[in-house]
């Protein structure tokens, strides 16, 4: 062929593929007629090309739902790309991502159902688990509940999870729960994982759930402790926003970043703030004061007061004159007391969907603020409390009072509120850095309420709420195979083993995973029989978990995870679930840009093991409940036909990719609607009509949608803290004048030791493995070289003070246990603090985990939760640290 | 070693050569023992290199040091083939066949360094990468070699001490491969420790140091220690010109040694930092003072260097420091890494690994096995 | 033929070593044997730590000393993509292109594994193979003489661009962007998979490409100019004529 006329059949071939290559997605790479073939000569007559299948997948790394193209040639998965047409991975990956091959063939996986021979239980204990068939296992398991059942002791089986994805696993839950009877089935993991945020953000928002941001359209961002560049989900996403505001976008997005050591988030932002632990919320309240005290706030969002003059004056009340009106009569503070809806997603981490339905097309008119006549009275638009808020609380939080207790100079605190408050649209995001402590509910509300100060919510560049996907309905309804013993049974009358929502307990908590084992250890309320556990391992990852160890032995244990654990350590009986690159799983989007979207796992390859996916599990052991329950597991048939089901719902609404069947959804991997359909403009509230945001909602439609709180508004006085004040005052001592407010409080800290142990989670922390992962533990904590194993980072004046020397190992002790760790010199740490990823110290979970010599910090952490959003307090332990 | 019997001129090959020879495969089962097994068993992650930085280990230290041994004792046996001078005639043949001894012991650790040597022997001469230093010194040590066990082949069992038309070119390659082997280091421009034009003449130099060193030591090692059993006219040159001709090039060697250090601990250049590091070690001092300074006194004073024993002390000394300098040359050039952020230490620290030290073993076992074999069989130490 | 270049854009990039990662994978690499690595740098003092990384791949030189030091041209550039490669027929495994190299982007087969227990004894070899793990490239796409595959004994490898893609992409293209769904499967693996979009790859010999559009705008420059290597692979760092580093020598 000659060479000019073989570069015009190349030209030829781009314009033709620049056609047909956007119309369709190949799913078959190099094999003839996909176009990626037979481009020149040369190529012709090039090697033979692989016959390579793509297909779709989400990553199951970490939370964030990314879209993964699985690269499969002959049988072997060799290859993960992010998807291009996903709307959170946009063909990107983080750099966990293309570990996922390590996952699937991790040789330390389970090779199938298997039994426990060995009764006695400990770290040291060889279970002698011998293999038997899933027919064995699953009578089994169906064997013992039937007999609880029986002996009207169903609340005594519990099933704890963690990562759960969607209504194929996790959904399945409540269900199982409602129809099996026991309060215990489910416990999920948020308040391990970051109830703290959820909590409080419910208490000023209404909404109990992580907020969707719209990041690439904000100017500011203000981060208190939330890792955005290693840990905040979606990780991948965050940085492809990244990419754009620090990069791309005009102007320039400003970021201050607030944590207690230097990482890539601070090094990467404009300014970062080396912050004492567990003292965000005196940072904020102080920006709070700044941004009021020199009139910064968004009017049209916050109010104002009437005659325009700012009566915000440092140290001093604002007149009686100007308070607003008296708080409304509340509401129900239940507002999740109804059942989760199936098909739902019965997230893990309490967050809360709004479903599309909940709208109300209608044009009635919000109330704005009434113009008054001029007597200095501040006329709130949508918060309520801020006068009372600064005369009880925010008044004298100057930034010279909050440099005293964060170690932040007061100029800079100024600066940076003046930044926060003078750049729209700005936003304020925290996550467990901040509220991980005794007061992490005080400093997660003071954090939320910059947002309503600078009017984020719902505003383009600000944060949202999740919408939730349209699914059809189950295959069956619940309800209507319900026994007598589903519907009155005696399993009522107890409570959750973790008291959640007890008195006693965590009442205003969402889950309180950490205290089933001692719980349970104490027999308070009472001792469990058998435990069911998917996706967590909290006999590891809960803090202090070596009392786990202790309370797990006389339990019957049921794991479903598809590698060993500590927890399947001490399992009887193990049913080993596929990895993500074998199953077939559904998975809504975590809360992200607010639109609908639903994600669907395909398997790349047929399970290369003898194991079984969790969902289609836990409908084998309904199939043999006897009584109806049976019968509505039998109707249900297999998850496949669960998700064939959900996915009818797209027939009437189809995806902005074309999905509208469960087919299309198997060869697109997502269905995603991009329109987000609220907005605030200009302190008022639209809906999309089709074309613009131009419906203006009612006052009551933003009281259901966007701040369902007793007030209908953002809250700086909670409605549903003083519902409960009673309570919280006599549970934890605060004052019933002010606890209802973001209030600054001196948090505590348990361990008796001197320094802060601060244990975050790495952009390498690939959920549940990466501590497995050769991959992983060779590149684990880039920034100070952690290779092979995970340093403290400690400040050297804080070593050589104790005697230690760069790279010496090290002792780190608190009251409740001691590990040894290998200590790194760190500048960018703070002096008062050490800081250990959580990462490894797995004794049962994989041959390159247990070779790491890095011990795992939760045995030197405290168990204490916050007592109004039962947050495991991970970061509030202070320890000792010697030469080992 | 001291049991050795007296080889006075005119007595026939002493069974001390067997004897020595004896010892050489000791040595050499041992080292060579050792390497093959380490690397049968387990391969190369045995030597301590690392892809961090530390590319060339003991291993090229041990060949660069028998190579440029073997080059500087054609040098001294050029004095009297090439350069006619007379005094020379006593230890020639000698120096010949410890440079053969030499370049054997060399090679094979760099064939058992190489990952692939026997792609060496084919792939560098088809392909003409004239670009490069190696290719030119594996070419030119291939030439090199095979000159000189040509030329020695004509003296096997003879006694005739003429030199031959070969001499010539193989002393000019003894020369160019020296000044090579300094090339390989000395174009390295983005390693500012080895670079520079004067590299090649300090290999030079401290080639032929080295040689009258091996010159010294192993005449006197011939005649088992003992400076009475020495052919006067030996005695004479060692206390004499090759007394002399050592001490200007300890000299030298000192010179351009200090200088390379200070300049070293001077420059801000990446790389340097290493001097600082170096210097603030023993060994270098050792070598700098024991090894250099002291055999130079040695060798100036009258009194000490007609001794024998200081001879023999001033020669060992030498040899040791000459591998303590190349070893300090060679691993100081890799241990500030280029470009390896925190995953690799400011300074990387390396120490031969058994193996490693067992090829040392190795070369000196077959070495001197050769040497031992040539002198007992071949008439190594047989003149006319 | 093309002269294919890479723009790393420091202003975005957020040191998450995906680029590490997926070139790891996608080229068969042995864990923390690196030939895309991120490297971290930190300097100062408690409060105000500078904390700083950069990534590195093999800078792909256009007057590479690793090519010139080589005695058995086992090491070349090739010649329809300007690439840098390692013919592993050729290699002798003397590692003097590893001495040689400014950049430390080449790495020997026969090291300890920076990661016990050892992946090749996990994933044992064939025979044929050193090591063979599961997730291995397709057997398609491996080419010894362009050091493309499962590293044997005894010899050096390196960044090859992935070779294996780029070498496929339709003729005359002026970039390889990961965004565009014709180029997508071609472009290096880094690139593709980079989440801020800090890096670009294009002919730098297409004058309106828009690698060449970035460096011109943004003040590209390029690493230790004053070895005479020629990188070609770009540094941007928000920039624009003024910039930091080695911008002297050069030469064209």
């Amino acid at each position: 062929m000659d060479e000019i006329n073989t570069n015009v059949s190349r030209r030829r071939f781009l314009q033709a593929t620049g056609v047909t290559g956007a119309a369709t997605a190949a799913a078959v790479v190099g094999i003839p007629g996909t176009g990626m073939e037979a481009t020149s000569a040369e190529a012709q007559t090039a090697r033979a090309k692989p016959n390579t299948v793509i297909t779709k997948n989400i990553c199951h790394q970490c939370p964030a739902r990314c879209g993964i193209d699985v690269y499969t040639t002959d049988g072997r998965v060799h290859a993960i790309y992010g998807t291009a047409d996903h709307p959170i991975s946009n063909g990107k990956l983080c750099p966990k991502g293309p570990l996922g091959t390590y996952v699937l063939y991790d040789p330390d996986r389970w090779r199938g159902p298997m039994k426990r021979t060995n009764p006695s239980k400990g770290r040291d204990e060889d279970p002698g688990f011998v293999p038997i068939s899933w027919d064995e296992a699953l009578d089994t398991v169906a064997g013992r509940l039937n007999n609880l059942r029986d002996a009207g002791e169903s609340h005594r089986f519990a099933l704890l999870y963690g990562r759960g994805w969607g209504a194929s696993c996790a959904g399945l839950h409540g269900a199982f729960g409602q129809l099996y009877g026991s309060p215990n089935v489910a416990i999920g993991h948020s308040s391990m994982c970051s109830d703290g945020s959820i909590i409080s953000k419910k208490m000023v928002e209404g909404n109990a759930a992580y907020n969707s941001y719209d990041y690439n359209n904000t100017n500011y961002i203000l981060m208190f402790g939330v890792g955005f560049l290693e840990a905040f989900r979606p990780y991948n996403n965050n940085m492809q926003v990244w990419g754009h505001i620090r990069g791309r976008k005009t102007p320039k997005t400003r970021v201050t970043a607030v944590d207690v050591h230097m990482n890539t988030t601070l090094a990467a932002s404009d300014r970062a703030l080396l912050i004492k632990p567990g003292r965000d919320g005196a940072l904020a309240l102080a920006i709070a004061h700044v941004i009021l005290a020199e009139g910064l706030w968004e009017k049209s969002f916050v109010g104002d007061f009437d005659d325009g003059v700012n009566r915000f004056v440092p140290g001093q009340d604002v007149p009686v004159a100007a308070t607003a009106q008296p708080v409304p009569n509340s509401t129900s503070v239940d507002q999740e007391a109804n059942l989760p809806q199936e098909p739902s997603l019965d997230s893990p981490e309490g967050g809360t969907v709004v479903p599309l339905d909940a709208l109300v097309y209608d044009d009635e008119p919000a109330d704005g603020p009434v113009p008054n006549v001029a007597t200095g009275r501040f006329n709130e638009r949508w918060v309520h409390g801020l006068v009372e808020w600064w005369n009880i609380e925010l008044k004298d939080r100057s930034p010279e009072w909050a440099a005293e207790l964060t170690d932040i100079p007061a100029e800079t605190i100024r600066t940076v509120a003046r930044e926060f408050g003078t750049t729209r649209p700005a936003m304020a995001i925290y996550e467990r850095g901040a509220h991980a402590h005794s007061n992490g509910i005080y400093n997660g509300m003071a954090i939320h309420s910059l947002n309503a100060l600078v009017g984020a919510f719902y505003a383009k560049g600000g944060m949202m709420g999740q919408m939730g996907p349209s699914y059809g309905p189950m295959p069956a309804d619940a309800n209507d195979y319900m026994d007598d013993w589903a519907q009155n049974g005696n399993w009522k009358d107890f409570p959750r083993i973790d008291k959640k929502g007890h008195e006693d307990g965590y009442l205003m908590a969402n889950n309180m995973m950490q205290d089933v084992g001692p719980n349970h250890l104490a027999g308070d309320p009472y001792k469990l029989d058998t435990m069911m556990f998917y996706l967590t391992n909290p006999i590891w990852t809960a803090p202090n978990g070596q009392v786990w160890e202790e309370a797990l032995k006389d339990v019957f244990i049921i794991d479903t995870s598809p590698f060993p654990s500590e927890t399947g350590h001490y399992a009887d009986l193990i049913l080993p679930d596929h990895t993500y690159l074998e199953r077939l799983q559904d998975s809504p989007t975590y809360p992200f840009q607010g639109f609908p979207m639903t994600q669907l796992r395909v398997p790349a390859i047929e399970p290369i093991h003898d194991t079984k996916y969790y969902g289609d599990v836990l409908i084998e052991i309904g199939k043999r409940i006897n009584g109806p329950m049976g019968e509505y597991y039998r109707e249900l048939g297999d998850t496949e036909n669960v998700l064939r089901h959900l996915a009818e719902g797209f027939r009437a609404d189809p995806g902005d990719n074309g999905v509208n069947d469960f087919e299309s959804w198997k060869e697109k991997g997502v269905w995603y609607k991009r329109r987000y359909i609220y907005r605030q403009i200009g302190g008022t509230f639209y809906k999309w009509d089709g074309t613009d945001y131009s419906i203006e909602m009612t006052p009551e439609e933003v009281k259901q949608i966007v701040f369902p709180t007793p007030s209908g508004k953002f809250e700086f006085r909670s409605g549903l803290m003083e519902q409960n004040s009673d309570w919280i005052a006599e549970k934890t001592g605060r004052d019933p004048a002010n606890l209802m407010f973001p209030i600054w409080e001196e948090p505590v800290h348990h361990g008796g030791g001197d320094l802060h142990l601060v244990t975050p989670k790495v952009a390498l922390h690939a959920e549940g493995r990466g501590h497995n992962i050769p991959m992983v533990i060779a590149h684990l904590q880039p920034t100070i070289g952690g290779r092979g194993q995970a340093f403290c980072e400690i400040h050297p004046d804080t070593a050589r003070a104790r005697n230690i020397s760069d790279g010496d190992r090290i002792k780190i002790t608190s009251d409740v246990g001691s590990v040894e760790v290998t200590a790194r010199y760190f500048q960018g740490v703070r002096p008062d603090t050490i800081v250990l990823p959580m990462e490894y110290g797995h004794w049962a979970a994989g041959r390159w985990s247990k070779a790491v010599p890095t011990e795992h910090a939760g045995e030197a952490t405290v168990n204490v939760s916050d007592r109004i959003t039962g947050q495991a307090n991970y970061y509030s332990s202070k320890v000792n640290v010697t030469k080992a | 070693m001291t049991m050795m019997t007296d080889t006075a001129p005119g007595a026939p090959r002493g069974n001390h050569f067997a004897m020595h020879l004896v010892v050489a495969l000791v040595l050499l089962a041992i080292g060579g023992g050792y390497v093959l097994y380490e690397l049968f068993t387990f391969g190369k992650v045995q030597f301590n290199t690392t892809n961090a930085g530390i590319f060339w280990g003991f291993a090229i230290v041990v060949y660069d040091y028998f190579l440029l041994t073997s080059t500087g004792l054609v040098m001294v046996a050029s004095l009297y083939y090439v350069f006619g001078l007379e005094e020379f005639r006593s230890v020639a043949r000698r120096c010949l066949w410890l440079a053969f001894a030499a370049i054997i012991g060399g090679v094979a650790v760099l064939f058992l360094e190489l990952g692939n040597p026997f792609v060496a022997i084919w792939a560098t001469p088809l392909n003409l990468q004239t670009a490069s230093p190696l290719f030119w010194k594996v070419l030119l040590v291939a030439a090199y070699s095979a000159l000189l066990a040509l030329v020695l082949l004509g003296k096997i069992n003879t006694r005739e001490d003429k030199g031959s038309v070969l001499m010539i070119p193989m002393t000019a390659l003894a020369f160019i491969v020296t000044l090579v082997a300094g090339s390989v280091y000395g174009m390295m421009a983005m390693r500012p420790m080895w670079f520079g034009g004067d590299v090649p003449v300090v290999f030079l130099i401290e080639s032929f140091m080295g040689a009258l060193a091996f010159t010294v030591f192993f005449s006197h090692l011939k005649n088992g220690f003992n400076h009475g059993n020495m052919r006067p006219e030996t005695r004479l040159l060692f206390e004499g010109t090759l007394a002399r001709m050592f001490a200007i090039s300890i000299g030298l060697h000192f010179i351009l040694h200090a200088g390379r250090a200070v300049t070293g601990l001077w420059s801000n250049a990446e790389g340097m930092q290493v001097w600082q590091y170096l210097v603030a070690n023993p060994l270098f001092h050792f070598a700098m003072w024991g090894c250099i300074a002291l055999p130079f006194v040695l060798m100036v004073l009258k009194s000490t260097r007609s001794n024998g024993m200081i001879q023999i002390l001033a020669a060992f000394l030498v040899m040791v420091g000459l591998l303590i300098s190349r070893y300090e040359f060679i691993i100081g050039g890799q241990q500030v890494p280029l470009f390896k952020g925190t995953w690799a230490p400011e300074l990387l620290h390396y120490s031969p690994s058994v193996g490693e030290w067992a090829l040392l073993v190795l070369a000196v076992g077959l070495a001197n096995s050769v040497y031992a074999f040539a002198a007992w069989q071949l008439g190594a130490e047989d003149r006319a | 033929m093309a002269k294919w270049g890479m723009v790393i854009d420091l202003e975005t990039c957020t040191g998450c070593q995906a680029c590490t990662t997926a070139c790891a994978m996608e080229n068969n690499r042995l864990p923390g044997e690196n030939w895309q690595d991120v490297l971290f740098y930190s300097e100062g003092e408690y409060p105000h730590l500078n904390l700083s990384w950069l990534p590195r791949p093999c800078m792909q030189c256009e007057n590479p000393s690793c090519v010139s030091v080589c005695p058995t041209k086992a090491t070349y550039v090739d010649e329809g993509t300007g690439v840098v490669l390692v013919d592993w027929n050729k290699c002798i495994g003397c590692k003097y292109c590893m001495v040689a190299c400014p950049y430390g982007v080449r790495f020997y087969m026969d090291e300890a594994p920076v990661v016990q227990p050892d992946v090749k004894a996990t994933y044992p070899g064939d025979g044929k193979r050193t090591w063979n793990p599961p997730f291995k490239m397709p057997d398609e796409y491996e080419d010894a003489s362009k050091g493309i595959g499962i590293q044997p004994k005894g010899v050096v490898s390196k960044c090859t661009f992935c070779y294996h893609k780029i070498s496929q992409a339709p003729e005359g293209v002026a970039d390889l962007d990961e965004d565009n769904p014709e180029t997508k499967e071609f472009t290096p693996a880094c690139v593709r998979v980079c989440a801020p979009k800090s890096r670009f790859f294009g002919d730098l010999d297409n004058p309106d490409s828009y690698v060449n559009q970035l460096i011109a705008d943004k003040g590209g420059v390029r690493l230790k100019e004053e070895t005479g290597n020629k990188p070609k692979v770009y540094y941007l760092s928000g920039g624009g004529s003024p910039v930091v580093p080695g911008n002297r020598s050069r030469r064209s």
